[in-house]
């Protein structure tokens, strides 16, 4: 027998009796409906302390402020930001797509095929986002339901919720911005 | 209506005048109790240390003993959830007793619907929400409804009034050390008061807090809820 | 009296002492507290969150087999690889063969409860594998060769000056006590472990059986860039932290933020169900999760105590236990501390060596009225008590002592002599060595003259048979019960 068996079979005896039922919910939503995203949005990613690129201009401001950048080589980013310059271990900055973005959570959702692998939207010590403003999803459920739909059948190896920029309060409980993760988080709306 | 007083085992030896002073109020508003002299203990003690059967047996005699009352009465919140809340458990079913056993306050507001007792009391006062009470029984507003009509008593809540006292039955003497942490931290939210006296529907917890004070010599006193409203 | 329980009460005896460290708990908890209460607000009714919750964790204890095979099932299809370890032993055997067939020499290890359960870091020093904790709280902690202090927040009973004086005296950093700059020297310093580094080892918050991956939750990014840089990514799942669907986690995600930190939810909520897949240009070569049951099934099976399985880790139990905040997280020199700890840790461990820790409570039940699946806390420490003398564990003294109360409670008139006497010893002071557990630091009750039996007996049987005498007041109507 190996452990695998002797363990399911642990289980599947253990199983031949119900544990008694919690109360169950009621039928009412858990959250309140999210009624302006575009405005929730900014609310929530601002309060995390991410940073919202508000015109072209600003954004060539933005990059500038970055020798070394490294894209993940999408034709949005490419168009939008231009090409990268660096390896994601060498970059100050990584410009990445995303899946789609939560108002209610102010979050941005990433994955391999999203934000072209794993290591630029996590490594680089800030990381731009550039976002349509057709993949804003209200809340945090639909977000879910909108990539199952999307990836069911052939999930990327992976998926992260960002929500703001990395943050430690290991201190003293103090709030402290760029722990390992980028330190600056920002997003540009390209239509 | 068939009313009879359970006195704890602690409260019949230690703090009669609890006892007592529940039974005058309650005659104040109406009620005339009786007192079966069989009762010894509800059997928490030995429920709390594992020793469930034990404790049965005294569900068993408790559920006998007051077999004949329409509604039992008690100035324990903690001995009241131990009769309501855990003898069905351990009975495997619920007889009328433990399902018309209620805590004094309890009795009062919500079975009775009484908030006055012409009671006075001019002093400040603030209150303690035993554990067994205000988790077991839900119990929260009904001590203060009554507080309320109390004439001349300033009620002034303290911080963390539900936070426990650090009495816990045998865990007071099983781990002194930690309990008496434990007061530490409730005397000193009830000096922040400024309260002259600290009132609870528990006298566990007030021989807690009242073993404390005294030790350190504090000028705060204590009071069971009875002996507030039975004051005129 | 085991040396489990002796360690403890001295530990505690010292702790429930120590001012200073009771002030540090109790800023903590008061700045949780005050988060938790503005996150709660987010939701409609975090009453019925907490519903959900327990309604979803319920359906994955109750149905386990089918949630394991399933998972397991999905993740190969992924092309992870899926290890079952019935105890420590094994787990960290598994684990050091993925190590030792990689050639890996160092690890990234993200903050992890069962790997601290196996004492997975030790293993691996011992097979000359250096593994370094990334989480800034765990990190300081392994600078220092101290276990985690809390389930959420490892290094709470630090200071900026302890950090700053470890980071000087370990890391030849400069010293500062800013918490910026001294998180930026813990960020430095551990890139060059991120970017060399031959494995990541990781646990999981939730393993998704549908479709198929563990949920990883964090703030600092620790934990993705070990799933990320490294060759191997190894994590080790307890058999209990499945869900069904990834659906479930929109609501788990933020229950476990509200009750963990007070946030919606944390920086990053990651969810990892394979190695590099085609077409993707970085992460690991191989993805080993590693399920652990290491006394699950014990817990598991006893029915009663089935719910404290569903525990999603979220700290709220720990941080509205008065008895922790008394003598902190080390007194409990055990992996899971608070309530939790105590109600599991016999199960895991033994009820010979921890059943102390379900005796260490006052059943306040704050527990049990904050944990957000609903598991009920104090009762199960209660049952734990009772299994505890049902395998005649209790001290004899004590065995004894309750015979005896129960000769004394079956009869009033016996109760009534043995009382009057245990006041008159009290009064003589005869009965000292007995109450000096309570005397020591509190005044006893002056003992009455009279029980109230007593009285009632000497004055008041001799009124009217209740129901003929008139009241001074009445409520209209006469008393009428509700």
């Amino acid at each position: 027998m190996t452990s695998r068996d002797k363990i399911l079979g642990s289980v599947r005896d253990a199983m031949r009796t119900l544990a008694i039922r919690p109360v169950p919910p009621t039928s009412a939503p858990v959250f309140p409906p999210v009624t302006d995203p575009a405005q929730r949005f900014r609310e929530e990613f601002l309060a995390l302390k991410g940073e919202i690129i508000e015109s072209p201009e600003a954004l060539r401001q933005f990059l500038a402020g970055f020798p070394k950048i490294t894209t993940d080589d999408s034709d949005l980013v490419r168009q939008t930001a231009g090409p990268g310059n660096a390896t994601v271990r060498e970059a100050d900055l990584g410009i990445t797509g995303c899946d789609c973005l939560i108002a209610q959570m102010g979050a941005i959702v990433v994955s391999p095929p999203s934000a072209g692998g794993r290591a630029p939207s996590v490594l680089p010590p800030a990381h731009l986002v550039i976002a349509r403003r057709d993949q804003l999803i209200p809340d945090l459920a639909g977000a879910v339901d909108f990539v199952r739909r999307r990836y069911d059948g052939h999930w990327p190896s992976t998926l992260s919720i960002i929500a703001g920029p990395s943050r430690t309060g290991d201190i003293e409980k103090i709030m402290v911005l760029g722990a390992h993760g980028p330190r600056r988080l920002a997003v540009y709306w390209a239509g | 209506m068939r009313v009879a007083l359970f006195i704890p085992c602690f409260i019949d030896q230690f703090y009669p005048k609890v006892g007592k002073a529940m039974v005058a109020v309650l005659r104040r508003v109406g009620v005339d109790p009786v007192f079966p002299a069989e009762q010894t203990c509800c059997g928490q003690p030995a429920f709390n240390t594992g020793y469930w059967n034990e404790a049965r047996r005294l569900a068993e005699r408790y559920c006998e003993i007051f077999a004949d009352a329409e509604a039992i009465v008690s100035p324990s919140g903690s001995c009241t959830a131990m009769v309501r809340n855990f003898y069905p458990e351990l009975l495997g079913r619920t007889p009328h007793a433990a399902a018309n056993t209620f805590e004094f306050a309890e009795f009062l507001v919500k079975k009775l619907g009484v908030t006055d007792v012409g009671a006075r009391f001019p002093a400040s006062v603030t209150y303690h929400d035993a554990c067994h009470s205000r988790r077991e029984l839900g119990l929260k507003e009904e001590p203060r409804r009554l507080l309320a009509k109390v004439r001349d008593l300033q009620l002034v809540e303290m911080d963390e009034s539900e936070t426990c006292c650090g009495f816990g039955g045998t865990f007071s003497v099983k781990f002194p050390m930690i309990s008496s942490a434990m007061a530490g931290v409730k005397v000193a939210s009830i000096q922040r008061t400024g309260a002259q006296y600290v009132v609870s529907a528990d006298s566990s917890c007030l021989m807690q807090i009242g073993g404390l004070l005294k030790r350190r010599q504090l000028p705060v006193q204590t009071l069971h809820l009875a002996e507030v409203l039975v004051r005129t | 009296m085991t040396s489990t329980e002796k360690s403890f009460r001295s530990a505690a005896t010292v702790k429930s002492a120590d001012a200073p460290h009771r002030a540090v708990i109790r800023r903590n908890m008061a700045t949780y507290h005050t988060s938790v209460a503005r996150g709660k607000q987010r939701f409609l009714d975090w009453e019925n969150a907490r519903a959900h919750a327990a309604g979803i964790k319920w359906e994955v204890v109750n149905h386990l087999d089918r949630y394991l095979e399933q998972f397991e099932s999905n993740l190969v299809k992924n092309g992870a690889q899926v290890h079952w370890a019935e105890d420590a032993a094994e787990a960290k055997a598994i684990i050091l063969e993925i190590a030792r067939s990689h050639g890996v020499r160092t690890v990234v290890k993200s903050k992890s409860m069962v790997t601290e359960e196996i004492h997975l870091n030790e293993a691996l020093a011992a097979a000359g594998i250096k593994s370094v904790e990334t989480d800034l709280g765990e990190f300081i902690c392994q600078l220092r060769d101290e276990p985690p202090y809390h389930l959420v927040t490892p290094a709470m009973h630090l200071s900026r000056t302890d950090f700053s004086r470890e980071f000087h005296e370990k890391l030849g950093a400069p010293v500062t006590e800013d918490p910026e700059e001294l998180t930026m020297i813990a960020r430095r310093w551990l890139r060059k472990d991120f970017l060399t580094a031959d494995m990541g080892i990781t646990g999981a918050n939730f393993a998704v059986a549908d479709p198929g991956m563990i949920a990883l939750t964090e703030n600092e990014g620790n934990i993705r860039l070990c799933f990320s840089l490294p060759r191997v990514h190894v994590a080790l799942v307890g058999i209990e932290k499945l869900v069904p669907r990834v659906e479930d986690l929109a609501l788990l995600w933020p229950v476990l933020g509200t009750a963990g930190t007070g946030q919606a939810l944390t920086a990053y909520s990651s969810l990892v169900g394979g190695p590099r897949a085609a077409g993707e240009i970085d992460g690991p070569e191989e993805f080993h999760v590693v399920l652990l049951d290491n006394g699950r099934t014990r817990l598991l099976a006893d029915v009663e105590q089935r719910d404290a399985l569903q525990c999603i880790r979220c700290g709220a139990c720990l941080n509205s236990c008065p008895i922790y905040e008394s003598v902190g997280g080390y007194t409990y020199a055990t992996t899971y501390q608070g309530p939790i700890g105590s109600v599991i840790t016999p199960h895991l461990r033994g009820y010979a060596d921890w059943s102390h820790l379900s005796y260490a409570s006052s059943l306040c039940g704050a527990c049990t009225s904050v944990c957000p699946v609903h598991i009920d806390l104090h009762r199960h420490l209660l049952q734990n008590r009772r299994n505890a003398v049902q395998q005649r564990l209790d001290p004899l003294y004590q065995r004894v002592a309750f015979r005896v109360f129960r000769w004394l409670v079956n009869s009033g008139r016996r109760f009534a002599i043995v009382g009057k006497l245990g006041r008159l010893a009290l009064r003589l002071g005869i009965t000292r060595p007995f109450t000096r557990p309570w005397t020591a630091t509190r005044d006893l009750p002056p003992p009455p003259a009279q029980s109230f039996r007593a009285w009632w007996a000497a004055t008041q049987t001799a009124r009217p048979p209740a129901g003929e005498t008139a009241p001074a007041q009445q409520p209209p109507g006469g008393p009428t019960l509700r």
